[in-house]
């Protein structure tokens, strides 16, 4: 189960989406995203939605992985929820027993509350289901790399590449590391909740011990092939803007011109935010 | 200006080393190796071996004594990655040495090091890719492949960076027997394709039969610099410098010493085989 374990997780294909510039689907995701904070109603949380269903129609990924995405914070969802179900007082009051109290404005926040969640988990997974984490990691340098922050960028990404590249490698050293502990009588899921933290730790230490020796000789290989940070480094990957970019982005404005819109002429009635 | 790798008088040694037994320094260290040579460098562990790589492109600078590679000083700091670019290294666990998460992107980590224009480093990598023949390899991630094949990655990593001598520093340690073989094929054909200077450092005889010159490192000095054929016929030598013979030798050393003479020279199962055919008909 660990070793199909991966950190946004990519689905490969061909799609529109999938082929976009990987700035594009970064910007796209953080703009949307932002415009979600902005709906006041839930005319313009369904014009959100309705344009998120098209990019996701367009993306070709199968609803079985958007439930997926959205199964582990259904918790969270739940939870906001059932607080802004409960302890909102403002009102007609709909249902009453002994001190529990829902009210018209309860089930208003609790429903837009949830609906906007599962919109920013949908919007945020779309982006690394369509995107190899080295893209993103490319359009983050891309996207924040100025005259005066290169240097600073181009060290993040490298450390995001590294560790992307690691975490296959130390997933499988954990799993060698316990398989060993394991033979050896070391038992992982019995005895209370302390006790099997404190199983961990004979794995913890011999992993961040070859991890430190992993890290030096890392040091070593990139010294050895001229590194020298940001400075006078050219790039091998590069991609270019096209002309399917900019329909994203001309479906964004369009999206958000919708939702002000209807922030502003239609209301639900009595209920606010 | 003559391309080799020159030591003269050099010294070095490791600031800490707690147990003094196995320090891997070097002392008075003298050795000149030209450009195209094919050199198998061998010793026990803690003989310095792995400090002569690092010393060899300026990772390590000696405390005294110079090394020169093509000429350059690599105590002055500003020949030091003009030296690195010419002085390739491999290292022993290639997932150590792997720095991106597609094969063609760390191939390309080394050029893009050097600030090459991008149409420069497509060229290389696909050059780079094509000499380990890992071409169709290109899009994988480097945790889906082989040990060998990880090892030819970063193989191409360095060759991309178009160096004129590579270093091995045990990079057939980690790897399994078909994997061994294929790296050391590997090191033969850069080595006459390419005409780069290979240096093949091990702790294993069976790997030297290959060679055209093998040195032998013991506790930081040169105890042997010969042909291989040569080293073989020593048994007694090697057996006080810590290695042992390949096995093919040893058959050879033990039939003379039940009076069955094949001559000292023979390195690999096939010349033994002919010798052992000739030696079978002469006796009838």
């Amino acid at each position: 189960m660990l070793r199909d374990m991966t950190i946004g997780q990519y689905l490969p294909g061909d799609s529109v989406i999938h082929n976009l510039d990987s700035r594009t689907k970064f910007l796209s995701s953080i703009l949307f995203i932002t415009l979600l904070f902005f709906c006041k109603n839930f005319y313009s949380l369904g014009i959100c939605f309705a344009a998120l269903l098209i990019y996701i129609l367009l993306s070709k990924i199968s609803i079985k992985y958007i439930y997926r995405a959205f199964k582990p914070v259904i918790m969270i969802v739940a939870i906001t929820a059932i607080i802004n179900l409960f302890f909102t007082n403002t009102g007609k009051v709909l249902f009453s027993w002994h001190f529990i109290k829902i009210t018209d404005q309860g089930l208003f926040t609790a429903l837009f509350y949830s609906i906007r969640i599962i919109l920013i988990v949908l919007a945020s997974v779309m982006l690394t289901y369509t995107t190899t984490p080295t893209m993103i990691t490319y359009a983050i340098e891309r996207l924040f790399s100025t005259k005066y922050t290169y240097k600073g960028v181009h060290t993040f990404a490298m450390m995001m590449t590294i560790a992307l590249r690691f975490i296959p490698i130390l997933t499988d050293e954990f799993i060698k590391i316990t398989d060993a502990q394991k033979s050896r009588g070391a038992s992982f899921d019995t005895g209370s909740l302390t006790k099997r933290i404190k199983a961990l730790i004979p794995v913890l230490i011999p992993l961040f011990f070859t991890s430190f020796k992993r890290a030096t000789d890392l040091a070593f290989a990139m010294e050895c092939r001229c590194y020298k940070g940001a400075e006078g480094r050219t790039r091998y990957k590069i991609t270019h803007f096209s002309k399917k970019d900019l329909f994203v982005f001309v479906g964004f404005v369009f999206t958000a011109i919708l939702v002000f819109v209807s922030n502003k002429f239609l209301s639900s009635g009595s209920l606010s935010l | 200006m003559e391309e080799k790798i020159v030591f003269n008088h050099v010294n070095f040694d490791y600031e800490i080393s707690e147990n003094n037994e196995v320090n891997n320094a070097i002392f008075d260290l003298n050795i000149e190796i030209k450009k195209g040579e094919f050199v198998c460098l061998i010793g026990r562990n803690g003989s310095g071996k792995s400090t002569f790589a690092k010393l060899s492109n300026a990772i390590l600078i000696p405390d005294s004594g110079k090394i020169t590679v093509d000429g350059l000083d690599t105590s002055d700091i500003d020949n030091k990655f003009e030296i690195r670019k010419k002085v390739g290294l491999i290292f022993q666990n290639p997932d150590n040495q792997i720095v991106a998460t597609a094969v063609d992107e760390d191939v390309a980590f080394g050029p893009e090091n050097l600030g090459l224009p991008r149409e420069e480093i497509v060229k290389r990598v696909n050059f780079a890719l094509d000499s380990v023949d890992m071409t169709e390899y290109k899009n994988y991630e480097p945790h889906k492949l082989s040990g060998g094949q990880k090892q030819r990655v970063a193989i191409a990593g360095v060759i991309a960076m178009k160096p004129d001598y590579i270093f091995f520093d045990e990079s057939t340690a980690m790897l399994d027997p078909i994997g061994r073989q294929q790296i050391l094929e590997l090191a033969k054909k850069l080595n006459e394709e390419l005409k780069i200077g290979i240096i093949f450092i091990t702790h294993h005889m069976r790997d030297v039969a290959l060679f055209d010159r093998v040195i032998v490192l013991n506790e930081g000095k040169i105890a042997v610099d010969d042909n291989p054929k040569k080293i073989f016929s020593n048994p007694e030598k090697l057996k006080m410098l810590g290695l042992s013979l390949p096995e093919v030798s040893k058959l050879v050393w033990q039939l003379k010493s039940e009076g069955i003479d094949l001559g000292t020279d023979i390195t690999n199962i096939d010349e033994f085989v002919d010798a052992f055919y000739l030696y079978l008909k002469k006796i009838g």
